[in-house]
């Protein structure tokens, strides 16, 4: 993917670049959010990495013009400010993801991904397949090969969710966010406690395992 | 003049005021005595010099229908009637021709006609010479006859003197009195003023114990006094918890800090291959994320306790809970706990939802957190009698001691048997700060029966949407 990452913080762009350099990602940096803008209007992008806080042009303005004026390149707001408010301002001016400071590596890498096949994801699927289990999103039904399994609606909706992103590493935080639309760390193991319980229901009488946990990361659905 | 040479009294608003008040009272009690005096004293005047000007046209009358000798000799009638007034007939020539006097007054003038107040003597009852005061009117006829019509004005004098004097009385007191009261009134309320900034510049000096007093009369000061004492009392609460905080912080992140850093360097101590390093790195990476999760923690419970409003909406709480109780009865399995829950449906909340959730998920985590398997975890939702919506988070575990159940709301209070288990210390204090925000109250009890141990019940009540 080209990515490309507004950043005043020279460090901190450094680091992003890094990260997602390293992860096979393409990426171009900017340091302040007028050249972010026009470099963002004059180039094409899988994905932006925005931060809020710059000098000449903040990122909320930033993106609003860019997506005033007709960008559709999906944007991930960086901040070091994680209210509620501010997340809701951030979504509003166009953002479609974002990310508080400090941030883990592997956070930043799984929503970037995440953003990138949103966008190249074609006209709407009534159907998912990871392997030999198939959602189907209209029936609201889940096969894994010919057996039938029966999920409660949260976990429908988690189970779309990683194959959606199927063979990417979604993060805890991701989940909760997505599925639960908490925005919060709860401190014990709700999120794995239910990750288990779908992963008996989907993996345990079958031979090859689908839902892989990726250590001090988060989990993969994958083939 | 220099002002500050006063007393700190005359400088208040309240002196100021009674100044005014006396100002105003003295305009009022002026116009009274004043329309008194013009009632009573004015009045006899007045009455006096109407009677002395129908008995001066009487007289003009007689004159001018009947010449010189009817004058004359009404005059002569009428001052030997001993009626209120006395008289005298001068001629031309300036003689004498009928009177009670033998002479004009000194002080009359020699044409015209106007009043003149004058002395005479005369003798009263027991042969003794008198001076009494008069006051008359001179009417001087074209013949160049001169009359004079007088009264005594002995008797009203000393009326008008006696009402003047008591008008004056009246006024000084009244005047004095206000003055004292002003006075008296402006110090005990710059007295309680003072009193109340002398607290506060005590509390400024470092004092954090120093409270208003309080009368107990109930009035706006006591009522500001008692809203200064809460005010100090939660300032107080906040510093100490500050002040505490700071060393719990430092404690709490001391241990954490020191083992990553005794691990990093035994790793580094270590020939070992690519897998051990990576082990050690990403065992450094956990510890690192509970040092930030507790930053987070403490950043968090700042906003909340720094009184920064949060977002409040009106949501469904009873929606809230359910989709909590089905979170959490997986979690309770997976740690062998026996969970149950009472929702009641349709309650709303105007409060901020995410805060609110954070909430009951500390409570959850909490309950799951120290209850042993085997063990039972409850969660109740309800609609109190009074309209309040309430819901609890019962367990069965170890339960806390009464005397520790305000000390584990603060920062960083752990029983000592829970501080083996991970966390910052700071659930709770966030439940309490969350609480606090909306307004809440907090209780805690005894959890479920049954048990060998006493267990947890934490009660939220909030206002209902």
């Amino acid at each position: 993917m080209r990515v490309l990452v507004i950043e005043d913080d020279i460090e901190a762009a450094d680091f992003v670049r890094k990260v997602l350099s390293e992860a096979g990602h393409d990426v171009a940096v900017e340091n302040d959010g007028e050249a972010g803008l026009s470099r963002a209007q004059s180039d094409e992008f899988d994905a932006m990495v925005v931060d809020r806080m710059m000098p000449k042009m903040n990122g909320i303005e930033m993106l609003t013009t860019y997506r005033d004026t007709g960008g559709n390149t999906p944007a991930l707001f960086l901040t070091a400010l994680g209210d509620v408010e501010n997340r809701v301002e951030g979504l509003k001016a166009g953002g479609d993801d974002y990310l508080c400071k400090p941030f883990a590596p592997s956070e930043l890498i799984a929503r970037v991904e995440a953003l990138g096949r949103r966008a190249s994801s074609e006209a709407p699927t009534t159907k998912l397949q990871v392997g030999d289990l198939v959602m189907d999103l209209l029936a609201r039904t889940v096969f894994r090969g010919e057996v039938k399994i029966d999920l409660q609606p949260r976990e429908f909706r988690l189970l779309e969710f990683l194959m959606r992103n199927a063979d990417q590493v979604v993060t805890r935080t991701m989940l909760l966010e997505k599925v639960w639309d908490y925005h919060f760390d709860p401190q014990t193991n709700v999120i794995d406690v239910h990750i288990s319980r779908l992963r008996s229901k989907i993996d345990k009488d079958f031979e090859v395992a689908l839902l892989h946990t990726v250590r001090g990361a988060g989990y993969r659905l994958q083939a | 003049m220099n002002l500050s040479r006063l007393p700190a009294f005359t400088r208040t608003t309240t002196f100021r005021l009674a100044l005014v008040h006396t100002a105003l009272f003295i305009l009022f009690a002026g116009a009274l005595l004043l329309y008194l005096f013009s009632a009573t004293a004015g009045r006899l005047e007045r009455d006096d010099t109407d009677a002395l000007n129908s008995e001066i046209n009487a007289l003009t009358a007689a004159y001018t229908s009947g010449g010189f000798s009817r004058l004359s000799q009404s005059v002569s009638e009428r001052s030997s009637s001993r009626g209120a007034f006395l008289y005298l007939l001068v001629g031309p020539d300036g003689e004498k021709i009928a009177g009670d006097f033998d002479f004009l007054p000194a002080e009359a003038p020699l044409a015209g006609e106007l009043y003149v107040p004058f002395s005479y003597d005369s003798r009263n009852y027991a042969g003794v010479v008198q001076r009494n005061r008069a006051e008359g009117r001179i009417k001087t006829f074209p013949d160049n006859t001169v009359l004079l019509v007088a009264y005594d004005i002995g008797e009203r004098g000393e009326m008008v003197k006696r009402i003047t004097d008591v008008v004056w009385t009246a006024a000084i007191a009244g005047l004095v009195l206000s003055m004292v009261g002003g006075v008296i009134v402006s110090r005990s309320v710059s007295r309680r003023v003072e009193s109340l900034a002398r607290t506060t510049e005590d509390v400024m000096a470092g004092d954090l114990s120093r409270r208003a007093t309080v009368y107990g009369s109930g009035d706006e000061f006591d009522r500001l006094a008692e809203r200064l004492n809460a005010m100090l009392t939660k300032l107080e609460r906040l510093m100490i918890a500050s002040r505490y905080s700071g060393d719990a912080i430092a404690h709490d992140l001391r241990s954490p800090l020191a083992r990553l850093r005794n691990h990093l360097e035994s790793s580094l101590a270590q020939t070992g291959d690519r897998q051990d390093f990576e082990g050690a790195l990403e065992y450094s990476i956990e510890e690192v994320d509970r040092v930030l999760e507790t930053f987070n923690a403490i950043l968090r419970l700042s906003k909340v306790q720094g009184g920064q409003s949060g977002t409040f909406d009106r949501f469904s709480l009873s929606e809230q809970v359910v989709e909590v109780a089905e979170i959490y009865e997986a979690v309770c399995e997976e740690a062998q706990l026996a969970f149950s829950s009472d929702i009641k449906s349709n309650l709303e909340l105007h409060a901020d939802k995410s805060l609110i959730m954070q909430l009951i998920f500390n409570l959850m985590d909490n309950a799951v957190k120290y209850t042993p398997a085997g063990g039972a975890v409850k969660l109740v939702l309800r609609r109190r009698r009074n309209g309040e919506v309430e819901l609890s988070v019962l367990d069965s575990g170890p339960g806390i001691p009464e005397e520790n159940r305000e000390k584990v709301l603060e920062r960083f209070f752990r029983l000592e048997e829970a501080r083996t288990e991970p966390g910052s210390g700071l659930g709770l204090s966030l439940v309490a700060a969350v609480t606090e925000m909306h307004q809440g109250r907090l209780e805690l009890s005894e959890g479920l029966p049954g048990y060998p141990t006493p267990g947890l019940k934490v009660s939220l009540t909030l206002a209902s949407a």
